[in-house]
């Protein structure tokens, strides 16, 4: 009962890569845009934070097609990356990557920027007049106290990858052991008229994925704020 | 006061709120729902508008992927009439009692067609080649997905009995429907793909490389059916005027194959 | 000729309803700048360390131009070499009182040996008190201790200058004086100069060798300690319930067996509560103004020791019942009666009096050792009779 599937093998596997790669590469574009925001004011910040925080408001099939018509091989950015790198990310889980990351930066970065103004700009104050130079005093002041927003921000968005469908398989489709994520595994048993128990099963699987996910989180979330606050 | 105009706004929301929730058919007149196959969408539309200035029934057509529109059925979904692209959805429907008996039909047919974007000078004819992947050049095949999708479902077949699936099917770009699959094609995403030869017509951006030969697929029907209890006289006057000629020859011109051809 | 302590400040910043415009010098040791909350004590520190910049003018400490809007000289804080002890200290909460600590000794200036640097370590833990904290996180701290690592950790830093702004002010009372104690070792031992930020003028006469008095962005007056609080059109500024002349004294002997000490002063003797001081100890008076009486002939078998002669320099003319009179019995001295007696009698600038100083009414609170151990030597104090 408990043994899997070669197909919720191959989906869980590839969900956890495709998930985590996007987190990765969201992560330092992630910190610099919640930076951005949280510090500075200037013309077209609504702009940018409206561009954010577009794919959390837009369907996600919208978003997808967006990135099929950019990223695709005869997109600008697809036919560029295509004839310096020899790169395609098309129909590849690293689309699927690109589609998940896409997703789940708006909630990296509101996470982040919260903590990012949570952090008192006395103690960044503080390290300037003992010496430090403002980019010592970022990784060593400001980036430990943002810790836990940086954490959250990730299990967010690694969250929200995992489950990431819409934009998935508009842009990258629905091929088995290369996009076929888990909710996209799901899809498909959903669609054969006698796949109901087969979906039932990667259910539980994606739900227990989530909860020791939002589980680990709040672990490591106490004991940096054990860490902190004493 | 604060107070005051907080308590209104809310009582507003609750208000536009209701109105929203009223079931339209206390407000609007009765139409007729039809629940059909993504395919049909152009021909259907055409062949509502002439329905509804002839007879004033109001007809609201639901596009969407026969699975989809099945398990919405099952669910409970107000449809009228459904279209399938398969028939094996329509079984299930039958299965579960969802159909009006002796209502369901064979209402079209389509053919298959293997298709490349226009600008592409693909080439195959059937027998002389047995791998298709050649034409791909590192790009997929895109299709309905061969495990749901009707499209992809008759596309499968007919590549398997061809000889030609073991060689392709690692190469596919599976599609959630067809209307997606048309989309990667034309763009361009893929080199080739296997759409129905409806899909061809009016479409500048495709070109047909070769269509699949009649034996290598069970034919392509589109079943049609009342659902149970729902059939009003408004309901038969519109499957009755579907199988007219007039009807018929609507979706002839959008590629159809018309259902006394098929029967 | 400047020294390389000295300090040298003209600056202009307008900050919402606030228009700082300050002017002044000092030649180093400790100066305190006093006033109001809101007179714009802090907002001028934190020009002074770079964190906020001035609309114009100029800093200068021991001659190296900081901030000159004249050359566009504006250096940046991490630059300026400047510690600074905040009022709610600061301390880095994701790290223990040793990384605190050390922060700053990465950027510190090197000494030409390796060595200096682990001795300033060291020798400040130890100055400090802080061995058996050094494991501790700061949340864990009392305020007391967060000043002191505060303190501490801007010390590593090497700076030419230490900025402490109202350093006490979180810090619950009984453990004021055990901060001020460190504070006045740190003068005494450590070369640097100190500006202190403060609203209590206890600390000012504790500490302090100049004062700046800011009211409402403005440098009112500075100067010397003694002469600020002796000066009778400031009152309203020192505080008029505390007002009073501080008066710079030696202690001369004790009196074991009534339990006093003789202060000798400006050909004067002060006698006060058995102090627990060496004879030769200087230390600075202050004697509140309504702890002073007067009479015109010198008082008979009175119960007072500290009976001084002395010419009337001044008298105020306030509104109310009480007014102050600046006598000069070799040092200036102020005493506060009411404005009836004044009339009664009736005393004038150049008159003779006598004043009377209760030795019960000088306390703990009214001593302090102010000034660095350089100018204190160079005072000459003369013991009394």
């Amino acid at each position: 009962m408990f043994a899997l599937s070669p197909l919720e093998t191959e989906a869980i596997q590839l969900s956890l890569r495709v998930a985590g790669v996007a987190v990765l590469a969201c992560l330092p574009l992630g910190v610099l845009t919640a930076w951005v925001l949280a510090r500075h004011d200037f013309f077209g910040k609504s702009v940018l934070n409206g561009i954010v925080h577009l794919p959390l408001v837009v369907p996600p099939v919208v978003i997808g097609y967006l990135l099929l018509v950019t990223f695709g091989r005869n997109g600008p950015v697809g036919r560029w990356l295509w004839d310096t790198f020899e790169i395609s990310i098309a129909f590849s889980w690293k689309g699927a990557a690109v589609a998940a990351g896409v997703m789940a930066f708006p909630l990296m970065v509101r996470a982040i920027r919260l903590s990012f103004e949570g952090v008192d700009k006395g103690l960044e104050d503080a390290a300037r007049t003992l010496g430090a130079p403002r980019w010592w005093v970022f990784l060593t002041i400001t980036l430990p106290l943002i810790l836990p927003g940086i954490l959250t921000g990730v299990i967010l968005a690694f969250a929200r990858s995992l489950g990431e469908f819409g934009a998935t398989i508009t842009f990258v489709s629905n091929i088995p052991g290369e996009t076929r994520t888990l909710p996209l595994a799901l899809y498909s048993l959903t669609q054969v008229p006698d796949g109901e128990s087969g979906a039932m099963r990667l259910v539980f699987i994606a739900v227990a994925l989530a909860l020791i996910a939002l589980i680990a989180s709040e672990a490591l979330s106490r004991r940096i704020s054990k860490r902190m606050g004493g | 006061m604060p107070h005051r105009s907080l308590i209104l706004c809310f009582f507003l929301i609750l208000l536009a709120l209701f109105a929203l929730l009223i079931p339209r058919a206390v407000i609007a007149a009765p139409s007729i729902k039809i629940f059909a196959a993504a395919s049909l969408s152009a021909a259907m539309e055409e062949a509502v508008r002439v329905f509804e200035k002839k007879t004033g029934h109001r007809v609201v057509p639901v596009f969407a992927s026969s699975s989809n529109l099945a398990k919405q059925i099952l669910n409970g979904a107000p449809a009228d009439v459904i279209i399938s692209a398969n028939q094996s959805w329509m079984d299930r429907l039958e299965r579960e009692n969802r159909v009006e008996p002796g209502s369901r039909v064979t209402f079209l047919g389509n053919y298959l067609s293997l298709v490349a974007p226009a600008k592409s000078d693909a080439g195959f004819i059937w027998g002389t080649k047995t791998r298709l992947s050649e034409l791909l050049q590192g790009g997929r095949l895109a299709m309905g997905d061969p495990d749901h999708v009707p499209v992809g479902l008759y596309g499968k077949a007919a590549l398997q009995s061809l000889g030609l699936w073991d060689d392709i099917s690692p190469h596919l770009a599976p599609a959630p429907n067809a209307r997606a699959a048309l989309a990667y094609i034309e763009r361009g995403e893929t080199p080739l793909g296997i759409v129905y030869s409806s899909d061809l017509i009016g479409r500048k951006k495709l070109r047909e490389v070769a269509r699949f030969p009649k034996s290598a697929y069970p034919p392509i029907i589109y079943p049609l059916a009342v659902i149970k209890a729902r059939s009003s006289s408004a309901v038969k006057a519109f499957v009755t005027f579907l199988q007219s000629n007039a009807a018929q020859a609507i979706f002839s011109r959008h590629g159809f194959l018309p259902s006394g051809a098929t029967n | 000729m400047t020294q390389p302590t000295s300090l040298n400040i003209n600056v202009k910043r307008r900050l919402g309803d606030t228009h700082l415009d300050v002017q002044f010098q000092s030649d180093g040791g400790l100066t305190a700048f006093f006033g109001r909350s809101g007179s714009g004590k802090t907002s001028l520190v934190n020009l002074l360390a770079g964190l906020d910049t001035p609309d114009a003018g100029i800093i200068e400490v021991g001659g190296v131009s900081l901030y000159d809007s004249v050359n566009a000289i504006n250096i940046p804080p991490e630059k300026r070499r400047l510690g600074y002890v905040f009022q709610d200290s600061r301390l880095f909460p994701h790290m223990s009182v040793n990384g605190n600590l050390r922060y700053g000794m990465r950027f510190a200036p090197r000494h030409d040996t390796g060595d200096e640097q682990h001795q300033d370590f060291g020798e400040i833990v130890d100055l400090l008190g802080l061995t058996t904290l050094l494991e501790r996180q700061p949340a864990s701290l009392s305020g007391g201790e967060k000043q002191r690592v505060a303190i501490g950790r801007a010390l590593l830093a090497c700076p030419r200058l230490l900025l402490m702004d109202e350093p006490l002010a979180s810090v619950d009372a009984g453990r004021k004086s055990e901060i001020i104690a460190f504070i006045e070792n740190l003068r005494d031992q450590l070369e640097i100069p100190i500006v202190y930020v403060t609203h209590d003028l206890a600390e000012v006469i504790r500490l302090a060798d100049t004062m700046v008095i800011l009211d409402n962005g403005r440098a009112v007056a500075s100067g010397d300690v003694e002469n600020i609080m002796s000066r009778l059109d400031l009152r309203p500024l020192t505080g008029r319930y505390e007002a009073g002349a501080v008066i710079a004294a030696v202690v001369v002997r004790h009196d074991e067996e009534f339990g006093l000490t003789e202060l000798g002063f400006a050909g004067n003797s002060l006698w006060v509560p058995r102090l627990d001081l060496a004879s030769g100890a200087s230390l600075r008076v202050r004697i509140r103004a309504r702890d002073v009486s007067l009479s015109r002939a010198r008082p008979e078998d009175t119960s007072i020791l500290n009976i001084f002669e002395g010419k009337i320099v001044e008298i105020t003319e306030d509104e109310g019942p009480q007014q102050e009179i600046l006598i000069d019995i070799g040092t200036p001295l102020i005493a506060r009666i009411t404005r009836k007696s004044l009339k009664q009698l009736n005393l004038q600038t150049g008159d003779t009096v006598f004043t009377m100083v209760k030795a019960a009414a000088i306390d703990r609170h009214s001593l302090g050792f102010g000034g660095s151990r350089d100018r204190r030597n160079k005072l000459e104090i003369k013991p009394g009779r």
